[in-house]
């Protein structure tokens, strides 16, 4: 019996990705998770009425807000860009928005610091605890999915852990339903300090596709306070990664959230 | 028959709806029973009643039950359990066996579970209400999202509901494409139950082999259909992806085959283990004549010896066209539906097989409604369908109705969770607590799917 699983073992060789030393495949990065990205025949107007969720803002400035975006493709039709145009930066999530970056704005040094100082301890051995708010079950399966041989987080030093009072990170997914509003409160109050919070899927960041059902309540971070964002619908495994790597402090901002400020100015101008 | 179809209109009348109320409806005809659409106005749903029968009582008070924190679905109405050392036991909404938010209270009395009631509606969203006056491409992405592991099951259950009111007659090819995802997200669904039965057993290496097998499931759907858990798959009356060349879908299917085969492998391996064959052999066991009353669907109804699968009993195109083989286990315990499972990816493949070698060509889409059906419509005063898709858990029922200008006036969706809870509440009663992760995966319920 034993025999068998070695053997087993040994015939399928190794499925780990090489990520983050090396940039991730196709394979692990599909087209799917790829988010628009304005070209030059693009219409700001047209795209603003298409995207079912808001995400596209043609005023008062061009911004594609990639925290409420589902990737229906649909804004294809206004002339946004789909194509894998650059391979070599596709891999790192684009969107990363770590809370340095854009949600606190970069004059509050107290603040930047304080990031700085918390994320250092994670450093070493890190465990992340994953709470559903009301989410479709897919962002679950995607967060599971970090422990399956392909992705195998444990080699990074990150761990699932079952209890708030053992986490280091709260991972949130879903859309914040009124029901687990206390039970959210709840959770975060028992984690020890220093905690860090990661809301992934459009859904948690944004209320994604269902910002306007009657459960929703609000965006995680009216509640918590929420340090890093995974944008996706939902997003795959080596973006979840690379979100948890960042709060660790293994990814200094990532090339993808420079490029997104790149973007953003860019839009501005053309 | 041939599903999906559009019921038949019989009359007005005043049908009681789950609160006592009485409440004008209309009553239609579907599999010869009459049945009513009914609004809960308590919740604000819309639901389909079968009038008659004690399934559609079960239903109305599951989710008449409801919601909310604190109230929840009490399943024998006013029964109350009570005696020495009995308590009851929290379990969620924030736990470590479920990765979804939902609970169960456990009423015990220190080992032997005597009753469970599940805890549904924690994250209900609401669907069914948001798409009131949407159009149905827009409705479409709130529907494939709303249980995002049945997303083909629920997003090719509303578009054929759609299609058969706007009367679109939808390419061969089309349909055939559909049932290829179908089958995909089959395969990985019970891939998933499998590696988590095996998590639960802790059975490291299976689970990691099972997990890896899944991962690659989701990589082919990326591959083939751009999105790993199938979200955009269909539009109203097409598809977005053609399986186009002979070659992609041979080597679809090779890639398939080689999973299926080296699961196959592994399951041999796995059967001969003690360790995990005693915690499913005698587990939550579920009795034929529970099962029927309870109205079980899927691999539970399967796993009990009833032969309910949607493939072969309400088949839509291209299911009425192929040799599907369908397996039914008389043992009625959580080993029964693991093993159903367990064959249903091998059944599935064989469908695959079929499917994509025999895949007529034609158009992935279709958009011109063709007139004459369109006249034929409406019953009543608007168009309405009706269709029944065997999801990974179960048979999925939709109903549609749109109204003059194409907007959806109503949708309702019976999931498949929602009736099984029923069967997984009955089936664990006398088990101990222990075996309750095992019992719980057998059944493959999700709250997403049953809280939409």
């Amino acid at each position: 019996m034993v025999k068998f699983w070695i053997l087993h073992g040994i015939k399928n060789g190794i499925l780990t990705t090489k990520y983050p030393a090396k940039m991730p495949t196709v394979d692990e990065i599909p087209v799917s998770s790829i988010p628009p990205s304005p070209s030059t025949n693009t219409s700001w107007v047209d795209g603003e009425k298409i995207c079912p969720t808001g995400s596209i803002q043609a005023q008062p400035r061009r911004n594609i807000d990639l925290g409420k975006c589902i990737y229906c493709n649909r804004c294809a039709n206004a002339g946004f860009d789909f194509d894998d145009h650059d391979k070599s930066e596709m891999g790192r999530t684009i969107a990363l928005q770590a809370k340095k970056i854009s949600a606190i704005d970069l004059a509050e040094k107290n603040i930047v610091e304080d990031w700085n100082k918390k994320r250092a301890i994670f450093k070493r051995s890190f465990h992340i605890m994953m709470i559903d708010v009301g989410s479709c079950n897919a962002c679950n399966l995607e967060v599971l999915n970090l422990s399956n041989p392909y992705y195998d987080f444990t080699r990074l030093g990150i761990f699932f852990t079952n209890s708030p009072k053992h986490a280091d990170a709260l991972v949130v997914v879903g859309a914040l339903n009124t029901a687990m509003v206390g039970v959210l409160k709840r959770t975060y109050e028992s984690m020890p300090n220093p905690k860090v919070v990661i809301s992934v899927g459009a859904c948690a960041i944004s209320g994604g596709i269902f910002h306007d059902t009657e459960g929703f309540v609000s965006p995680i971070q009216a509640i918590i306070p929420v340090d890093v964002t995974v944008p996706g619908c939902p997003p795959t495994p080596i973006q979840i990664l690379e979100g948890l790597l960042l709060t660790i402090g293994k990814l200094e901002k990532t090339s993808a959230a420079t490029r997104l400020e790149d973007d953003n100015k860019t839009f501005q101008q053309g | 028959m041939l599903y999906p179809f559009i019921p038949k209109f019989v009359e007005q009348r005043q049908v009681e709806d789950p609160c006592g109320a009485l409440q004008t409806s209309s009553v239609f005809e579907i599999d010869g029973r009459p049945m009513a659409i009914l609004t809960d106005t308590e919740n604000n749903n819309t639901i389909l009643s079968d009038i008659p029968s004690r399934l559609g009582d079960e239903i109305s008070v599951l989710i008449k039950g409801e919601t909310a924190p604190g109230i929840q679905v009490d399943l024998d109405l006013g029964a109350r359990v009570e005696g020495y050392g009995v308590f009851t036991f929290q379990y969620g909404p924030v736990s470590s066996g479920i990765s979804e938010a939902g609970g169960f209270k456990l009423i015990t009395y220190g080992e032997r579970i005597v009753k469970v009631i599940p805890q549904i509606n924690f994250k209900k969203r609401g669907v069914e209400r948001r798409v009131i006056d949407m159009k149905p491409d827009d409705a479409l992405l709130l529907v494939e999202r709303s249980a995002g592991n049945f997303s083909a099951s629920y997003s090719t259950c509303f578009v054929t509901c759609v299609e058969t009111c706007l009367g679109l007659e939808v390419p061969s090819r089309v349909r055939w494409i559909r049932a290829v995802a179908l089958e995909l997200e089959r395969i990985y669904n019970h891939l998933g139950v499998f590696g988590r039965l095996a998590e639960a057993a802790s059975q490291n290496i299976a689970t990691a082999k099972a997990n890896a097998l899944r991962e690659r499931i989701l990589r082919i759907n990326a591959k083939y259909f751009h999105h790993r858990f199938l979200f955009g798959l269909n539009r109203i009356g097409g598809v977005n992806n053609n399986l186009l060349a002979k070659e992609e879908r041979r080597d679809l299917f090779e890639s398939i085959r080689t999973l299926t085969n080296e699961f196959s492998n592994l399951v041999t391996y796995f059967l001969s283990s003690r360790i995990f064959l005693d915690r499913l052999q005698n587990t939550a066991r579920l009795p034929k004549q529970d099962a029927l009353k309870l109205g079980a669907v899927g691999p539970v109804a399967r796993g009990s010896g009833i032969g309910l699968d949607d493939r072969l009993t309400f088949p839509i195109e291209p299911y009425n066209d192929i040799i599907i083989e369908i397996e039914i286990d008389d043992d009625e315990d959580a080993m029964a539906r693991t093993m159903i499972r367990i064959q249903e990816i091998q059944s599935s493949t064989l469908i695959l097989e079929q499917l994509l070698d025999r895949m007529p060509s034609g158009d992935i889409s279709k958009t011109q409604p063709s007139t004459e059906a369109s006249s034929a419509l409406h019953n009543t005063d608007s168009a309405f369908s009706f269709c029944r898709i065997e999801s990974p858990s179960g048979d999925l029922i939709q109903v549609v109705q749109l109204d003059q200008k194409g907007r959806i006036k109503m949708l309702h969706i019976r999931p498949p969770s929602l009736v099984n809870w029923l069967s997984f509440a009955r089936s664990l009663e006398g088990n101990v607590f222990t075996d309750f992760q095992f019992a719980f995966e057998s059944f493959g319920l999700s709250y997403a799917d049953s809280d939409r």
